[in-house]
């Protein structure tokens, strides 16, 4: 009888504690059954940032169609807008406006470039919805988007690693091997992304051994660059930094070869998509840049999004690609988590937001994933090189 | 210096070439093309996409390149000229038309994707591609310090050879007088018997080929062709070219090209790289107050 009446309350116990979870979970999913999580993407698919833009879409695109053909976050399906902000900072704030309070999304992904950001970032903040920057990486993107304001903004995140880091590891990677003594840096004062990666190569030469010779300034738009490629060139540095985005790198490293400059490339993000590494061809061979990921990574969840992207698109993802792929999951993982009433829609952005900030993931393509208190991507950094022919080796590997 | 001044002349003479198709236009018509600018990235990008898509040797896909260029010369006429001319619109029409086709061709081209719509035309979308070294063989010289492109070096005579063409057809031939009588008075041509549309078809499709040679010989020298090269690296200095040069002089559009690519480098070497574009533009504010009808505008009874 006694054994019975054990057994009668362990059943009990058992079917409490199901209760607790499915029955927690069986109010959510009641909640989020049929119900539609509606994100949007600003993305620059045109102009400058064009070449990085469209492989982002690409890669949200994937983590969308993967989660929703698995049933979706709790039974709701994501619906992804994407909009074009033809690379161009007015356009990119009023397309977010128009996702914001038109299209009513829940949160926000983007903009592709820092130059935009500054424009957008701000402005989903004061209008309270989650902003998760998949690809910018200039200084004051996180925590204070409102920059020269330094209040934490709220809203605000990045799954993207900044040039803060990546450019230092970088540059310190490279003097620790080869102590170069002289430098000379290339940048495009005109957009906002060059010139502040332009700032951490001039913070951080002298702590790595490197005399700055000369920075030489030009314009982004500029399509010859020949006079300061010579300019740079005649001062015979060991080592050229180069900070710019789109075609620039390319047309750099193609014309300082011409030109019989044998020293070193190093640079930022802008790097680090294959179709740089593609224009630059044998002259980028051995130009190094730090990045947030790398397509060789053979652990399982890089491994898997890699074969996945490739079934898809039919071309290897590149770091854009795993960037939004990884902001799809960090999105649909708190969007789970939030206990979204689909009614109060300024209530569930600001539950998203708080889900955000407890996002622990132990397996994306760019590994495991946390953000930091301000708000930032926590993850390793990978230093790797152009192969010279349209890809990248792996160098080194910074935890 | 002496390598920057060989930068100098070889950007000089893509401006130049540029500038003579603008310039020519001009001459004729009173009016600008701002269409022009979008036919050099037009020349540029079917060139490329006939040499890297479809397997063309390189000296073909040029001549195709030129050809497709005359014919959106044509296409500028008929679309965004005639119609205005017939209706006695003001030149300010004109310039909004060109400015509209060249944003239609400019985006056709920005579409261009595989699978897309204009894939046939482009599939590189918003990037900047260059010729592969395999099918624009670009061989580089060493001359003491001094660093000398193929690509590069063969601007020079083509540009050279093709204005002095185009200066004797328009000085000496029964066309180039046709054209000339069209520039001085239209009426009167037509009064004495000169089909006057058909002149100005002709002047255009010159122009649009010049234009388009030029293109393709900046994607060859400089390595960069994308659907914005005419937009941000001639259209507004081709204006300053003219301007400089003399508006519609061929010769000054000639010199105008060369000062320019000279100003601007020279520019950078001595007072550092934020100068180029602003000096340059500051010649050009000089030029118009100092001289308001440019280095070879003197003679203003003849036009071309």
């Amino acid at each position: 009888m006694k054994r019975l009446h054990l057994v009668g309350w362990l059943t009990a116990a058992l079917l409490v504690a199901a209760c607790g979870s499915t029955g927690g979970g069986g109010t959510t999913t009641n909640s989020y059954s049929g119900k539609t999580i509606k994100l949007g993407a600003i993305l620059s698919l045109t102009q400058a940032g064009g070449v990085y833009g469209p492989q982002g879409r690409d890669g949200m695109n994937l983590a969308v169609k993967q989660i929703n053909a698995a049933g979706g976050v709790n039974g709701a399906q994501i619906s992804l807008t994407v909009k074009d902000d033809a690379s161009d900072k007015a356009q990119s704030a009023a397309v977010a406006q128009t996702l914001i309070q038109q299209d009513q999304v829940m949160a926000l992904l983007g903009p592709t470039l820092s130059n935009s950001a500054v424009a957008v970032h701000p402005l989903a903040e004061s209008l309270k919805t989650p902003i998760l920057a998949v690809s910018t990486t200039g200084i004051h993107i996180v925590p204070d988007c409102n920059f020269p304001t330094t209040t934490p903004c709220k809203f605000v995140f990045r799954d993207s690693l900044g040039e803060e880091t990546a450019i230092p590891a970088n540059i310190k990677a490279y003097a620790a091997d080869s102590h170069p003594k002289t430098g000379v840096l290339l940048v495009a004062q005109d957009d906002k992304f060059s010139s502040d990666g332009g700032q951490i190569v001039q913070d951080n030469v002298s702590a790595n051994g490197i005399q700055l010779l000369k920075t030489i300034k030009f314009n982004k738009a500029e399509a010859d660059l020949s006079p300061y490629v010579t300019q740079a060139v005649q001062l015979k540095p060991d080592v050229i930094f180069i900070t710019s985005l789109g075609a620039i790198p390319a047309k750099i490293m193609t014309g300082a070869r011409q030109q019989g400059w044998q020293g070193q490339f190093l640079g930022g993000n802008g790097f680090n998509t294959a179709t740089v590494s593609k224009q630059a061809a044998a002259a980028g061979t051995g130009a190094r840049s730090a990045s947030a990921w790398y397509l060789g990574n053979t652990f399982a969840s890089n491994a898997d999004f890699v074969s996945a992207y490739k079934a898809e698109y039919n071309v290897d993802p590149d770091q854009f690609s795993a960037q939004g792929y990884t902001a799809i999951k960090v999105l649909a993982d708190s969007a789970k988590r939030a206990n979204l009433t689909f009614t109060d829609l300024a209530g569930d952005r600001d539950k998203l937001r708080a889900a955000m900030e407890k996002v622990n993931l132990a397996s994306t393509p760019l590994g495991p994933f946390q953000f930091t208190a301000n708000h930032d991507v926590k993850q390793t950094v990978w230093v790797i090189a152009m192969d010279g022919k349209g890809g990248f080796t792996l160098v080194h590997e910074i935890k | 210096v002496d390598q920057q001044i060989l930068n100098a002349i070889f950007i000089g003479s893509i401006y130049a070439l540029f500038a003579v198709g603008y310039t020519l236009v001009f001459g004729v018509l009173d009016i600008l093309n701002l269409a022009h600018s979008a036919v050099f990235m037009l020349g540029a990008a079917v060139t490329y996409s006939l040499v890297v898509n479809h397997g063309l040797p390189f000296w073909v896909a040029c001549i195709v390149g030129v050809a497709v260029s005359a014919l959106m010369g044509l296409v500028i006429e008929h679309v965004c000229l005639r119609p205005l001319r017939r209706r006695k619109a003001p030149p300010i029409a004109a310039l909004i038309t060109t400015i509209g086709l060249a944003l239609i061709i400019v985006a056709a081209i920005e579409q261009g994707k595989p699978g897309s719509l204009f894939a046939w035309l482009w599939v590189d979308g918003a990037n900047s591609v260059s010729f592969p070294t395999t099918a624009v063989p670009n061989t580089i010289w060493h001359v003491g310090d001094l660093t000398l492109q193929a690509s590069k070096v063969v601007i020079i005579p083509i540009s050279i050879a093709l204005m002095l063409v185009l200066g004797y057809v328009i000085r000496f031939t029964q066309v180039g007088r046709g054209l000339r009588a069209v520039a001085e008075n239209p009426r009167a041509a037509r009064l004495m018997g000169l089909d006057v549309d058909r002149m100005i078809s002709l002047t255009l499709v010159l122009s649009s080929a010049l234009g388009g040679l030029a293109g393709i010989l900046f994607g060859a020298a400089l390595g960069d062709i994308s659907p914005y090269i005419g937009r941000d690296s001639v259209e507004v200095r081709g204006l300053a070219v003219i301007v400089l040069g003399g508006m519609g002089s061929i010769a000054g559009a000639v010199v105008g090209g060369y000062l320019l690519g000279l100003i601007e480098v020279l520019a950078i070497v001595a007072l550092g790289s934020n100068a180029r574009g602003g000096v340059a533009f500051a010649a050009l504010f000089l030029m118009l107050v100092l001289r308001p009808q440019g280095l070879f505008g003197a003679q203003l009874r003849e036009k071309i």
